[in-house]
């Protein structure tokens, strides 16, 4: 499914990340009776930045409901209500919270169907933001993808559009058999997209965002639409045709589908949120190494978080992150070398570009 | 049913669960049970009390330490013992071991190895019960040691504010592995539930299985009537925290302690009740111990089975 590829004349529409949210919590709040969702402020006027604003009013508060500062305590209670019968849906408006649920997510609910033989199940879904720029600073940043797919027994996915949420949510509240960990992104929430009511939905594993044929860009999550803009810029400035995986998947990906991509390519660029010690670029580069040493024509190149908390001033996120240049200049130099001699875009700060940017993809 | 009839009934349960636990003690040396074994001899009373009191749809969220609890809900027998074994005959296919037991068909959720970790776990299913109308009451059972973690102060905080029915049972052997409390607390465990309007009793008589089940009833109906309680039932390890030996020659605590508690455990005061009883049930562990003997062993096939 390329989401570039929708077209606006095809039963589309123009519909915010943060929109695809909500429609999809009140979808799964009218569908499923044993649905319901907790989390600090899900109720508030912020509502989770606009995902469940008016839910409580709609649903009451036994379906829709705040919490205490307890994400251990959340966490377990959504195990308890998920063991007998219900599906909850927990909410952590930074990520780096979900830490203080470790106990819970890693030790119980990764645990409890191979544990107990099949005899327990505790399908649920935790809502997970990842916060960027204006000094999030080194405990409102994190983006812990590789930590929970490490865990056999999670299901990690990185919705990267509005599509992805309308077309994956669906498929995990009470569908998916077992716990599932959705990374949202902060700088992705007040994006628009264009969506589209199509016969082929996102899967809940890896697909191709964009078709191309010089060089292979897995990415996730904001990456995605990073290497999406990059790859639009280097076919406009020197006619390289870029491939797209959205990973998506971080758990589940589908290691054939990047692997066919790079067979075709030889050259890759990961694109992660994260830091590449031990996480999404480690494990790329393991999946294609172990099914073939030979399907890389030369080094490749990797973009992720400096290894370093995050910085809090303006100037150190700045390249703390990779920019949008760096993304571009990452492509150009797996396919033009090092001396590629194209002119870089001049924003520097992804940011500042996300301010101006309106989509849609 | 008189009180006769009663103790009879909740008698045999622990004598069941103490025999159970003295032919694994017996079996141990042969290696044929490799997962690390945590004994309730001695505290027997407190699962059969408190599994009687409760009605039979009531759900119970326990520990590593709960063969009494699989025993007094109502789990199989053979299939506990194949589980210990590591067979494919055992409840979880011989991927819990005895730290994991769960029978939810009779309401045993699920034994978890981390300290505290299933408190929540009841309140969660508690809220449930509420929100659907339902009349179960689910109950948490843990150590006194589980009081000091985080979690049990976040449960009882969230139980009291949502109202659930929600029963946290403490058993309290004074003891965490091998520390006291003095060490680990600095509070009182019915202060601390006060401080968030959370009633509770202190059973001192922890021996007594009718008591256990009177405390348990009335605890329990006012649980089902919507308010959580917390329930704290003394009782005493006889055995090292884990293994099937003695641990009083390590000297961290004598022997006078659970000397004074077999004095007045039914178990060895009642030889009578025991003699009468012990045949039948020995022929219910024999049993149970040929069937898991029987079992295959779990293989490749199942390695990968049940993960998500």
């Amino acid at each position: 499914m390329s989401i570039a590829a929708v077209k606006p004349d095809q039963g589309t529409r123009v519909l915010s990340y943060a929109g695809a949210l909500l429609e999809t919590m009140d979808a799964a709040l009218a569908d499923h009776a044993n649905t319901f969702i907790m989390g600090q402020g899900v109720d508030d006027f912020k509502g989770i930045f606009g995902s469940t604003t008016g839910l409580a009013e709609k649903y009451g508060a036994a379906r829709v409901f705040d919490v205490p500062l307890m994400e251990e305590g959340m966490t377990g209670v959504a195990i308890g209500a998920s063991l007998v019968g219900d599906y909850p849906i927990t909410t952590h408006i930074r990520a780096d919270f979900s830490f203080l649920a470790m106990n819970q997510i890693i030790n119980l609910a990764a645990k409890y169907r191979y544990m107990f033989g099949g005899l327990m199940r505790c399908p649920m879904l935790i809502r997970i933001v990842v916060g960027r720029s204006w000094g999030q600073g080194a405990q409102h940043s994190q983006s812990p993808q590789s930590t929970f797919a490490h865990y056999p027994g999670l299901t990690v996915v990185m919705p990267s559009s509005s599509q992805a949420i309308l077309d994956m949510y669906p498929a995990i509240i009470n569908r998916h058999p077992g716990p599932v960990i959705s990374i949202e992104h902060r700088l992705l929430y007040n994006l628009d997209f264009t969506v589209s009511p199509s016969e082929h939905r996102v899967p809940l594993t890896s697909y191709v965002a964009r078709k191309g044929s010089d060089v292979t860009v897995v990415a996730t999550s904001v990456m995605v639409l990073e290497a999406l803009r990059a790859a639009q810029y280097v076919e406009d400035k020197a006619g390289i045709s870029a491939e797209i995986i959205d990973l998506n998947s971080i758990s589940h990906p589908d290691w054939d589908l990047v692997a066919a991509s790079v067979r075709k390519t030889g050259r890759l660029v990961v694109a992660d949120t994260s830091w590449l010690e031990y996480g999404v670029a480690a494990e790329v580069c393991r999946q294609l190494v172990m099914r073939d040493p030979g399907l890389l024509r030369q080094p490749p190149t990797m973009l992720g978080m400096a290894p370093a908390p995050c910085p809090t001033a303006k100037s150190l996120e700045d390249i703390y992150y990779p920019s949008q240049h760096e993304t571009v200049d990452a492509i150009l130099v797996q396919v033009r070398g090092d001396n590629h001699g194209i002119a870089l875009p001049v924003e520097r700060s992804m940011t500042e570009g996300y301010k101006r940017f309106r989509g849609p993809f | 049913m008189k009180d006769e009839a009663i103790y009879r009934r909740l008698f045999r349960t622990a004598l069941l669960i103490r025999l159970v636990e003295e032919r694994i003690i017996e079996l141990y040396p042969s290696d044929k049970i490799q997962s690390p074994v945590h004994l309730s001899i001695g505290q027997e009373a407190v699962a059969v009390g408190v599994c009687d009191g409760l009605k039979p749809d009531d759900l119970v969220f326990a520990t590593y330490r709960s063969h009494g609890f699989y025993i007094a809900k109502g789990g199989s027998l053979d299939a506990m013992f194949a589980e210990l074994y590591g067979r494919k005959g055992g409840v979880s296919g011989g991927k819990a071991g005895s730290m994991h037991l769960a029978a939810p068909e009779v309401g045993l959720m699920g034994s978890s190895a981390v300290v505290a970790s299933t408190i929540p776990h009841a309140v969660g299913a508690a809220l449930s019960f509420k929100r659907r109308g339902l009349s179960q009451i689910a109950v948490a059972v843990f150590g006194d040691g589980a009081t000091e973690e985080g979690v049990y102060h976040e449960s009882l905080n969230f139980a009291a504010l949502m109202k659930v029915p929600v029963l946290f049972l403490c058993e309290d052997n004074g003891l965490a592995v091998h520390s006291h409390r003095p060490v680990r607390q600095s509070y009182r465990l019915a202060e601390h539930a006060a401080s968030f309007g959370i009633a509770s009793r202190r059973l001192e008589e922890g021996w007594d299985m009718l008591a256990i089940r009177q405390a348990t009833l009335e605890a329990a109906a006012k649980v089902r009537a919507g308010e959580p309680f917390v329930l704290e039932i003394v009782t005493s390890r006889y055995k090292e925290h884990v293994g099937v030996g003695e641990d009083f020659h390590f000297n961290y605590r004598t022997s006078d302690g659970v000397d004074a508690w077999k004095r007045r455990d039914p178990l060895i005061v009642d030889q009578k009740l025991v003699a009468t009883l012990r045949p039948d049930i020995e022929r219910e562990i024999e049993a149970a111990v040929a069937f898991a003997e029987a079992s295959p062993a779990p293989g490749r096939d199942e390695l990968l089975a049940d993960v998500i």
